[in-house]
């Protein structure tokens, strides 16, 4: 996997390009609903990388979805965190929250909230850190010294 | 390439993919915080296996109360962009970055994303220390593991880390460390202090 990643841009960062996400519409597709606005631990709204992933009949829906629904259903074929779905769609964090909430009441999606105490178990971060010592010190080469 | 594309031209087996797979990885979440223009998208680039993402995020201000009757702080959502990447450790294991938006603003939360986060590395620019004091007091505040990682431009850093431990006033328990965010083995480094310090903290 040497090819494909592109060099690590310089330490300059450009200011933060928000990109082409529309400034009203995005409010349209949830009829104003908006995710986590409770004050609440229960009200909170679920953590960015929670995985949600298709459901085998929401995967024999999609010629009934439209628009956003459509693609999120789509792009969840391989599970995917909120924030890659957001990113990669374009689309609001919070609209997607919204949305998988529907889809997942629906049966079309399967949403995974991160279990806080199994990913803070000294057991995971365990292999995190065995996982991440893995990895070489540039892209593709393997370090000499292993 | 459309993110509907594996679908389309792959259908038969992504609906096969998904019918076969039991649950989605379990996603650990390390938060990497600092000023604007600092280094965390680099430092992101650098070890993510996607090149990084793009979101939203809402932010919450809390404005300095001085003309605030109610002693409740006047607080403000603002949508700021959040650039993040994931590493997969193994395929039950995922690991994700996420890039806090760099304020040198009054005090804000970061909750949103910050929430269930493992810990978080501190990116500093020893010319332009006064970044990063909200994000050293959120982490403080919250108590999340975290270090902070001097970043070197060009192989130097302008100041001795002694000196920026005592102006950015971090107690012994807060790892200061010299990194370069361009460089993939130099942030994994990093990473993995912040880990050691979650890990300790789990076998409290």
């Amino acid at each position: 996997m040497a090819d494909g990643f592109p060099p690590p841009p310089g330490p300059d960062e450009q200011p933060d390009p928000v990109g082409p996400v529309p400034a009203v519409r995005p409010f349209l597709v949830t009829a104003g609903r908006v995710a986590g606005a409770g004050e609440t631990a229960a009200e909170r709204p679920i953590p960015v990388e929670t995985q949600v992933i298709a459901t085998a009949e929401g995967l024999d829906a999609l010629g009934r979805l439209s628009f956003e629904r459509h693609d999120i259903v789509a792009v969840c074929a391989v599970p995917q965190s909120l924030a890659e779905i957001a990113a990669r769609l374009r689309l609001h964090l919070n609209v997607v929250r919204v949305l998988a909430e529907d889809l997942r009441a629906a049966g079309h999606l399967a949403v995974h909230v991160p279990d806080t105490a199994a990913t803070h178990d000294a057991s995971v971060l365990r292999r995190v850190i065995d996982g991440l010592r893995a990895i070489p010190d540039s892209r593709g080469v393997l370090r000499d010294t292993d | 390439m459309t993110p509907t594309e594996p679908v389309a031209r792959h259908g038969a087996a992504a609906r096969t993919a998904a019918r076969t797979a039991v649950r989605p990885p379990l996603p650990v979440k390390m938060v990497i915080a600092g000023g604007f223009g600092v280094g965390k998208t680099t430092a992101v680039g650098a070890i993510s296996e996607i090149e990084p993402l793009t979101t939203e995020a809402a932010i919450t201000e809390v404005a300095a109360g001085v003309d605030d009757l109610s002693h409740t702080p006047r607080k403000t959502t603002t949508t700021v962009a959040m650039d993040f990447g994931c590493l997969t450790i193994d395929p039950t294991l995922k690991l994700y970055l996420f890039g806090t938006p760099g304020q040198e603003r009054f005090g804000f939360m970061w909750d949103d994303i910050v929430e269930g986060a493992v810990g978080a590395l501190v990116i500093v620019d020893t010319r332009r220390l006064d970044d990063c004091y909200a994000a050293v007091d959120y982490f403080e505040h919250r108590e999340i593991p975290f270090a902070v990682a001097v970043n070197a431009f060009d192989g130097r850093v302008e100041h001795p880390l002694d000196e920026v431990r005592w102006a950015l006033d971090v107690g012994d328990h807060v790892p200061v460390v010299v990194f370069d965010a361009r460089e993939r083995g130099s942030v994994r480094d990093a990473l993995l202090v912040v880990l050691e310090l979650a890990l300790a903290r789990a076998e409290g």
